[in-house]
């Protein structure tokens, strides 16, 4: 029995399929218990959250997170599916604290909210970016400028009025 | 007593932050009240170029990420594609492989060491060690013709074999590098200043560290005895004898000695690859894709067509790469452009900690907290 049966034995009501990405154990969990179902893998030994991806599937999103266990020396995957128009799902910082970053990660590049989570804010693209680059809508023709305001945030304008040289 | 609360901005042009990267600090009186890093300043967009680039043509922008130890990001991702399409690789090539990357490690952190002492005001330690990085950078440069951004590793094995010369001289490199190594620990390891900057500060336990996601020597420097190299092995880690090193004090000074014993670990496996390496001869492997209208397998390359389509499907897949955890989660949906490529790194990871590390302490000790945590920014922004 791999780890994402296990998990399934546990949480019957809250996992929906079990099966492999490609050569790891996946278990694809209902959104509202995200959390519960990654409470349940942080008890059995999964230590270790190695990742968060989000896909933009254009009909759906989907959130994957990379587990291992290092007293197991097991992975584990789990993901959810997010609706399109509505893309949240509960935050995971409360259970690991290196999720921060990389929801918030996630959050800027995909668009995905994270609901509870304590700092929800862009961290590599500049406060008050256009859109989330990773969705495959996102247009790549529209220019975007960054300047520095006079109390130190970026601002960002998308005709370039924000530059000195323009003006 | 309570001073006044003071904002300090650190950064982004600092020498300390072995790259662009910003600390808005608010100090109460000389010791750090809050510590917020701010990054992104070297974001290129990484992934979504790996959206629109062939498997083939996105190799050389991850020679970019973390550009001190370039090899093994080249690997993390030619191994994502290979598990993802089932591509068989020559013994020989592996070898290869192993070779570039644990070079590539004794590099980093030999450019790790040298800049933690700069910043602590010891500049003897990056000149002795650029001295022995740049007999490396030569190494490569015979192997690959670049020096810092190889494109070197490529699906199905390597881009060319190594040429004459290369063993003798990576035999010279290793023989001289393990005096040096005894003299970096002798001009340090005794140094008064540096153990009153470097222990008992910045310590994190070795639960807090699993929590933050810490991997690779940060994290083995917290007590973790882990490696992926031992414990989830690829390629020819198997079958090479090297030990974990780890620490468990989980201080700045920890993570700092988990660097030098891994130079010399590195420099052990080096040897190995070097008695055991399979000698050139062709050996028939399977092809891939469509017959080969040029290419034809050797010894170190299986035929990889330039238009490629793996089966639709995903992988995480991970190594060990000199500052931690390395992995490219990587998505096809059976065209030739990856439907998705996520890159974690370890150094993007590894920073995630810092705002409590540094918390209580002064500004020079987040100097020596940030050194030995060893980010690239080239990797945390990607």
């Amino acid at each position: 029995m791999n780890s994402a049966e296990e998990l399934k034995n546990l949480l019957p009501g809250s996992v929906i399929s079990t099966g492999l990405q490609l050569n790891k154990p996946m278990a694809v969990v209902k959104k509202e218990d995200l959390v519960k179902a990654a409470g349940k893998a942080k008890e059995i030994g999964f230590d270790h959250l190695s990742v968060i991806t989000g896909i933009d599937y254009r009909d759906h999103f989907e959130v994957i997170y990379n587990f291992f266990s290092y007293s197991k020396k097991q992975n584990l995957a789990i993901k959810v599916n997010l609706d399109h128009d509505k893309p949240e799902v509960d935050s995971l910082t409360s259970l690991w604290k290196g999720a921060d970053w990389l929801e918030r990660e996630t959050f800027d590049l995909v668009g995905i909210k994270f609901i509870g989570h304590p700092n929800l804010i862009r961290i590599l693209l500049p406060d008050g970016w256009n859109g989330h680059p990773l969705r495959k809508d996102y247009d790549m023709n529209t220019e975007q400028f960054v300047t520095i305001g006079d109390n130190g945030d970026d601002v960002v304008s998308p005709d370039g009025t924000n530059l000195l040289r323009r003006k | 007593m309570e001073s006044d609360e003071l904002f300090i901005n650190m950064g982004p042009v600092h020498p300390s932050t072995h790259g662009v990267a910003r600390f808005k600090l608010r100090m109460d009186g000389e010791s750090i009240k809050e510590c917020t890093p701010v990054i992104g300043y070297l974001h290129r967009g990484t992934e979504k170029i790996g959206e629109m680039k062939t498997y083939l043509q996105f190799i050389p922008y991850t020679d970019r990420l973390d550009y001190i130890a370039a090899f093994p990001n080249n690997y993390a991702y030619v191994k994502a594609v290979e598990e993802l399409a089932g591509i068989e690789v020559p013994l020989r090539a592996e070898y290869i492989r192993v070779l570039t990357m644990e070079l590539n490690r004794i590099v980093n952190h030999i450019v790790s060491i040298g800049s933690l002492l700069m910043d602590l005001g010891a500049a003897t330690m990056i000149m002795w060690g650029f001295r022995e990085r740049e007999n490396a950078l030569q190494l490569f440069e015979m192997l690959c013709g670049a020096r810092m951004t190889f494109n070197y590793i490529k699906p199905g094995g390597v881009r060319e074999d190594i040429p004459d010369g290369f063993i003798p001289k990576l035999n010279e490199f290793i023989k001289d590098m393990e005096k040096r190594i005894v003299d970096y620990e002798q001009l340090i390891n005794g140094n008064e200043i540096f153990h009153m900057r470097m222990k008992n500060i910045g310590v994190i336990s070795g639960k807090d560290a699993v929590n933050y996601g810490w991997t690779g020597p940060t994290l083995r420097g917290s007590g973790v005895d882990y490696d992926l190299r031992k414990y989830e092995p690829y390629s020819i880690y198997p079958d090479l004898d090297f030990k974990v090193c780890v620490r468990k004090e989980g201080d700045s000074y920890a993570r700092f000695i988990v660097r030098m014993d891994e130079m010399k670990e590195s420099l052990h496996i080096l040897r190995q690859v070097v008695d055991n390496m399979p000698a050139t001869k062709l050996i028939s492997m399977a092809e891939y894709g469509i017959s080969p209208m040029t290419g034809t397998p050797t010894a170190v390359s299986t035929y990889f067509p330039r238009i490629f389509t793996p089966p639709a499907g995903e992988v995480y897949s991970r190594i060990e790469a000199p500052k931690g955890e390395l992995g490219f989660y990587v998505v096809s949906d059976g065209t030739t452009k990856p439907y998705r490529v996520k890159i974690r790194s370890p150094s993007f990871c590894n920073l995630t900690a810092i705002p409590s590390l540094v918390k209580g302490l002064k500004i020079g000790d987040l100097i020596a907290a940030f050194g030995t945590i060893d980010v690239v920014l080239g990797d945390v922004d990607r």
